[in-house]
């Protein structure tokens, strides 16, 4: 029979007839058509630790102008409306082991040493998969926030994860592997931070490779590469400031911090109708403006605005924040960023905060 | 080190997905989608049927992962999920098998002499007994690695050479008394 044994022929004909290029795996498609099987899933999450009973906190939308919205709230606390609160979510058990492993899976809060020297803290709700195979040195991150701390002079290290892998050579870094959903859009949000606290890193997926610094921090989602807006070549310096101090003022709980990255002496003079309202300038809108004149007719002074401003602000505690990414308008002079407000393990926003380039300055006019 | 071999393992993903994390059941998604598929095609010869079949696939095993005991067996786990489909699949429908047209036929429709290579081809691997056709398909569907073949099909690499020898002998048996020898495809 022809060439049996030579079966190159065979090989390429079969490959003609059998061979698709059009079936590509779309999880999020998937994930939208079957939300029951979604659900069966992940109703088996670990619930996060129950935040204490307290007045929910609530981000401003627009700029300052949402002084109702904030009095309202103060209002609701003090009358102790009990819709604001927050009953704790039980804790869910872990499920048992079901089968036999050959590695060690490691659930957090606990810390835990290598034989190499080198250690991971896991935090509540985290959890790793130690490797089995000798001379490797590395693990795998299932689940949470990790603080990893690497030995030195011994090669290289390397953490893998749904998103992507971070190798290192003697270093600490922090990894946060995020799967929940937006209170604020009941959308599903799925990430891995990964921040450098010494040394350096490298993290890598199938769409590409960012190297990381001490305090420079990389943002992996399942369908992009790794996204650090502080390396962003298209972004200005003075915008990358701008956002880096957004996100202090968060991670620090500093409203007053926060407020600094606003034109105050802009919004002054808009609230006194001394300039016109521009949506590219304020990022509320027409009506926020107006309601911004009648809130401060009375205010006789841009301190005293400040001042007022401030009391407004519902920034109380730290709150984490990924920058997954950061769209630049084609003049230069405008950006808007897609951020994760992490406030605990499983209490997630979205965001999408906007800068403008007006004033000789980069001004945060939304958040 | 590349970064296959240090891909998170099949049994990390599975226990951190039984733990609710729906991110590591779509590293196993994005893993096992394509093969599910030609495994589905397999049994289908159908490739819209197939995409279908796998889609059920992964919500069944959504919905059950917890009862996967074994989770380095997830990859067997999901073919084993995919026969059953596809079984209660050609219950209700007729198996669809591409063909079998006789040459005579498509000289007469005017068909490209390379349509009737492929539908001789696929005609052929339709004739394979399940086990073999299986193979042959993931084989060359989408140029599934021998070890990612072994997983899904539950085999040992030595049982998937075998087979996947066996088989193309099979096919170009036939072929050749179809009037399709090496010849044909050496243009």
């Amino acid at each position: 029979m022809g060439r049996v044994n030579d079966d190159q022929w065979l090989d390429k004909a079969l490959d003609k007839a059998i061979h698709s290029n059009d079936t590509r795996p779309d999880f999020q498609k998937w994930v939208a058509t079957h939300p029951q099987a979604v659900q069966s899933l992940t109703s088996r999450a670990p619930q996060a630790t129950p935040r204490p009973l307290g007045t929910r906190r609530i981000l401003m939308n627009g700029t300052f102008i949402k002084l109702a919205a904030a009095a309202l709230i103060v209002v609701a606390a003090i009358v102790g409306i009990t819709q604001l609160t927050r009953k704790p979510t039980p804790t869910n058990d872990a499920p048992p082991i079901i089968g036999p492993v050959a590695q060690e899976t490691i659930a957090g809060p606990t810390t835990h040493a290598f034989a190499d020297g080198s250690s991971v803290k896991l935090l509540e709700g985290a959890s790793i998969r130690t490797s089995a195979t000798p001379g490797k040195r590395g693990f795998e991150h299932l689940a949470g926030r990790i603080e990893v701390t690497v030995a030195k002079g011994k090669g290289e290290f390397i953490v893998t994860s749904p998103y992507g892998q971070v190798k290192a050579l003697g270093t600490q870094f922090t990894m946060d592997l995020v799967d929940g959903v937006a209170e604020n859009t009941s959308q599903p949000v799925r990430l891995l931070n990964v921040e450098v606290t010494e040394g350096a890193v490298e993290v890598r997926n199938a769409k590409g490779v960012q190297t990381l610094k001490p305090a420079q921090n990389a943002v992996v989602a399942m369908d992009a590469a790794p996204y650090d807006f502080d390396q962003d070549p298209d972004l200005p310096e003075a915008l990358r400031q701008r956002i880096a101090a957004m996100i202090k003022a968060f991670e620090t709980g500093d409203r007053a911090a926060w407020a600094a990255n606003f034109n105050m002496d802009y919004i002054y003079r808009l609230g006194k109708g001394e300039v016109p309202y521009d949506p590219n300038l304020f990022g509320g809108s027409a009506e926020d403006a107006e309601r911004i004149k009648q809130m401060i007719a009375q205010v006789k002074s841009l301190d005293e605005m400040k001042q007022l401003f401030l009391t407004t602000i519902n920034i109380s505690e730290p709150v984490q924040v990924y920058v997954r990414s950061v769209e630049l308008s084609q003049d230069g002079q405008h950006a808007r960023a897609e951020c994760v407000q992490r406030r605990s393990a499983s209490h997630l926003v979205t965001t999408t905060p906007q800068w403008h380039h007006f004033d000789n300055a980069w001004w945060q006019i939304d958040d | 080190m590349g970064i296959e071999s240090l891909e998170q393992s099949d049994a990390g993903l599975v226990e951190a997905a039984q733990h609710g994390r729906l991110e590591s059941f779509g590293a196993l998604y994005e893993r096992y989608h394509n093969p599910i598929v030609a495994l589905a095609y397999a049994q289908l010869g159908d490739k819209h049927l197939a995409e279908d079949a796998a889609q059920e696939v992964f919500a069944i095993a959504c919905r059950d992962l917890r009862s996967l005991r074994d989770r380095d067996k997830f990859a067997a786990w999901l073919g084993g999920i995919c026969r059953n489909v596809c079984r209660q699949a050609l219950r209700v429908k007729t198996r669809t098998v591409p063909l079998p047209r006789e040459p005579a036929d498509d000289a007469a429709d005017g068909r490209s002499e390379r349509q009737e290579q492929s539908d001789a081809i696929r005609r052929a691997v339709w004739r394979l007994p399940d086990g073999e056709r299986e193979l042959i398909v993931m084989r060359y569907f989408d140029g599934f690695s021998q070890a990612k073949i072994s997983q899904v099909l539950d085999l040992t690499p030595a049982a998937v050479n075998g087979r996947l020898t066996r088989a193309k002998r099979r096919i170009a048996a036939w072929l050749k008394q179809d009037g399709f020898g090496s010849e044909s495809w050496d243009a």
